[in-house]
């Protein structure tokens, strides 16, 4: 055991010493200031790559799920995130009616535990669940009938003709007015509830239901509640203050919006589609894979499959270059002079986005319960079970945590690359071999891996511009670096040997 | 819960019939286990003692039959639901998380905040050594270590019942011995069904026994009429433990 140890101590050192050997060279042969402007470059792609990474990999090593619709999900959190700080009226147009649906269904572990006690016949029993099937998608079809989701949704030239001078309400999209639209909530809480009772299970007898958190439930549907009418209350108006909001703020919050998208996404895929695949691993792969495929022509329909560019916020608009920090900080200029270096201050905000991300699962993995459940779930889940955790909530819980990561670096990117749908294919492709590269479900070799590949790509596009090479050379240069790791080291930088 | 069913056997197990995906393994098993007393489960390799456990935990939940844990029909549950329920379970193989250092392993078994506090005193005097090597990852441990751990893990909240899987499997002799004072010492605040290859270990520390024979329970009564049986512990459990048993006798 530890001589296996120094042996992994041993490859990364002589890894490591290689990455500095190139370091030092690239910065003798390229000279400073084109080093330090390649090398922040290289961070920005990294950290990108580890948003995207992070996710997989922590997915990878607790369910063994190769999540091959990562990318996709890094999109819808770029377009999630894009439409709440350009147009919300989207998003707060759909919001109450998921609310609402929401609503209804997690009512289930309230009503589950009287309904599985129902006495009824066999034929009821069976055929009740298969009822509220067909109750709940009646009633998701009379919710939905005529809400114009496209013109929801048409946000194209908005997103391309506002800027921060002219008013940002003249674009806004027209929205049903209240008196037509009450009625869709209040269906689509009754289509929850349908579902909920057919997921129930009434009268089975086999079903096993506890009370223990009755009323943190209860106090969930509360709120979830209180927020669909509020949100279908204020609908209209919502949309209209979050535009007149400082840009900035508005950033943030568009962040944290598509970071709880990604998370509840992901939350609901997982439950809904992986949960009843674990015994058959390769059909989750298919499954990803159609997934992936399902949510960009989803998108395509809904936005069209053009490029748009999202403005930045204030921060990092103001033309000029600021000759430091806090000149920055004050006039929100978009590049920075760093050691004589112009460098764009976005690009800045990414590489700590990545930065804290990383931090955010190093103090997830090691100093919090959920991350020892992890850990112990990656070794042996059938034991973390018998200890009396819940091991399927742990893999919801972790899976929706990916996503909402992937959902976090989309966003990220979504000022700085243009947001179309298939932005988050080369992410997807990049964080794969920055997983294989750091280890299958190592999350610090995951941070490493993804920063020497962003570095690789940064400075194999600077080496081809400089020797006139093709640009392919760039992005060749990640696979062979993997591929020679894979030949010393099959299992990884921090891989575990199977 | 009816009350009626709360007779003095915790644990009631009635023709339980598992598979484990296509391949029958448990053909009907039936058992009891007395309140506060060690049960011993016996039977060769591969009879089907360890799936026994598994399907009382749910982790290979039973197709047919009934399992009744504290008056309650639990068959069917999900695992974390039935351990949740106050059962402690000590897997083969020494399964502690090695990852996780042994101060993590114990704080991942409580099920509710402050269950380690509460038992710590109690485990580290039964396993001194534990407190020792407290901070260490799981993987430094040595396999007696190993195996204690597993145990205690099991003892951090307070469980009704303990299913302790071979726990002097691979032990060195003094180890045996320490690891059966633990638990005929915890045996007395709790109860213990045990599966145990070490035929003396189990003749001194069980009240009670049943012989698990092809995936069937074929045999139950007390553990003293069971060591003068000879003929029946060289069917079921072969030769050499028949000697170790007439050993014993002198």
């Amino acid at each position: 055991m530890n001589g296996s140890k120094r042996k992994k101590l041993i490859t990364i050192a002589i890894f490591v010493a290689i990455v500095g050997i190139a370091i030092f060279f690239s910065w003798r042969y390229v000279g400073t200031e084109a080093f330090i402007r390649t090398s922040l470059s290289g961070l920005t792609l990294g950290s990108l790559f580890f948003m995207v990474a992070a996710g997989l990999t922590l997915i990878f090593g607790l369910m063994d799920v190769l999540n091959f619709a990562h990318g996709a999900m890094f999109m819808l959190g770029a377009y999630m995130g894009w439409q709440f700080y350009t147009n919300p009226t989207f998003i707060f147009g759909l919001a109450p009616l998921v609310f609402a649906f929401a609503t209804g269904l997690m009512l289930l572990p309230i009503i589950k535990p009287s309904l599985i006690r129902l006495h009824l016949s066999d034929a009821l029993t069976k055929g009740l669940p298969k009822l509220a099937y067909v109750l709940m998608i009646v009633l998701l079809a009379l919710g939905l009938w005529g809400l114009d989701i496209m013109n929801l949704a048409d946000t194209a030239m908005v997103a391309i003709t506002t800027s921060m001078i002219s008013d940002p309400l003249a674009e806004i999209t027209a929205q049903e007015p209240l008196a037509a639209f009450w009625f869709r909530p209040v269906l689509l809480f009754l289509a929850g509830l349908a579902a909920a009772v057919g997921i129930a299970k009434p009268g089975d007898r086999t079903e096993f239901a506890t009370h223990d958190e009755l009323r943190r439930d209860a106090i969930l549907v509360g709120a979830l509640f209180v927020a669909t009418v509020l949100l279908t209350i204020f609908r209209v108006v919502l949309p209209e203050w979050v535009l007149l909001m400082n840009g900035n703020l508005r950033f943030v919050f568009a962040i944290v919006v598509a970071v709880i998208f990604g998370f509840v996404f992901g939350a609901v895929i997982e439950i809904t589609l992986i949960r009843p695949l674990y015994k058959r691993s390769m059909f989750i792969v298919l499954m990803t894979l159609g997934l992936g495929f399902v949510i960009r022509e989803v998108v395509q329909v809904l936005w069209t499959p053009l490029a748009y560019q999202m403005v930045r916020p204030p921060l990092f608009a103001q033309q000029g270059k600021a000759a430091s920090v806090l000149e920055w900080l004050q006039n929100g200029n978009a590049t920075l002079d760093i050691f004589g270096v112009t460098f764009p201050t976005y690009r800045l905000l990414i590489i700590m986005l990545g930065l804290a991300m990383f931090l955010f699962v190093v103090i997830l993995m090691t100093k919090t319960r959920l991350g020892m459940i992890i850990r112990a779930g990656v070794q042996d889940p059938e034991m973390v079970e018998a200890m009396g955790i819940n091991v399927r909530r742990v893999f919801s819980i972790v899976f929706a945590l990916g996503v909402g990561m992937a959902a976090l670096g989309g966003i990220g990117a979504a000022p700085f690359i243009p947001i179309q749908p298939l932005m988050g294919d080369t992410y997807q492709m990049q964080g794969f071999i920055t997983v294989v590269l750091g280890g299958m479900g190592s999350y610090v070799g995951a941070f490493i891996g993804a920063m020497t590949l962003g570095l690789a790509r940064a400075f194999g596009d600077y080496f081809a511009l400089k020797l006139s090479l093709s640009p392919a050379i760039a992005e060749a240069s990640t696979v062979i670096i993997m591929i020679v790791v894979l030949l010393i080291r099959p299992s990884g930088l921090f891989g575990k040997k199977e | 819960m009816n009350p009626t069913e709360t007779s003095e056997a915790i644990l009631i197990v009635e023709n339980i019939e598992t598979y484990i995906g296509q391949f029958y393994i448990l053909e009907g098993v039936s058992l009891e286990v007395p309140r506060n007393s060690i049960t011993v489960m016996l039977g060769r390799n591969g009879a089907g003692k360890t799936t026994t456990l598994k399907s009382i935990l749910g982790l290979t939940p039973p197709r047919e039959g009934k399992v009744v844990f504290d008056g309650m029909e639990i068959h069917g549950k999900r695992a974390y639901n039935i351990a949740n329920l106050g059962i402690g379970y000590v897997p083969e193989h020494r399964a502690i998380f090695r990852q996780l250092s042994v101060m993590e392993n114990l704080k991942l078994a409580e099920r509710k905040r402050g269950d380690f506090n509460r038992s710590a005193d109690f485990i580290f005097d039964l396993f001194p050594d534990l407190e020792r090597l407290y901070k260490l990852p799981g993987n430094h441990l040595s396999g007696g270590q190993q195996q204690m751990l597993a145990v205690a893990r099991a003892l951090v909240p307070q469980n009704k019942l303990l299913l302790i899987d071979e726990p002097s499997e691979g032990l060195a002799p003094i180890l045996i011995q320490q690891m059966m004072e633990a638990i005929r010492k915890l045996s007395e605040t709790t109860t213990v069904l045990l599966v145990e290859q070490n035929f003396i270990m189990a003749s001194q520390l069980a009240r009670d026994y049943v012989i698990i024979d092809d995936g069937m329970s074929v045999h139950n009564g007390k553990m003293a009429d069971l060591v003068k049986n000879e003929p029946l512990v060289k069917e079921y459990l072969g030769a050499s433990v028949g000697k170790l048993v007439h050993g014993g006798d002198k």
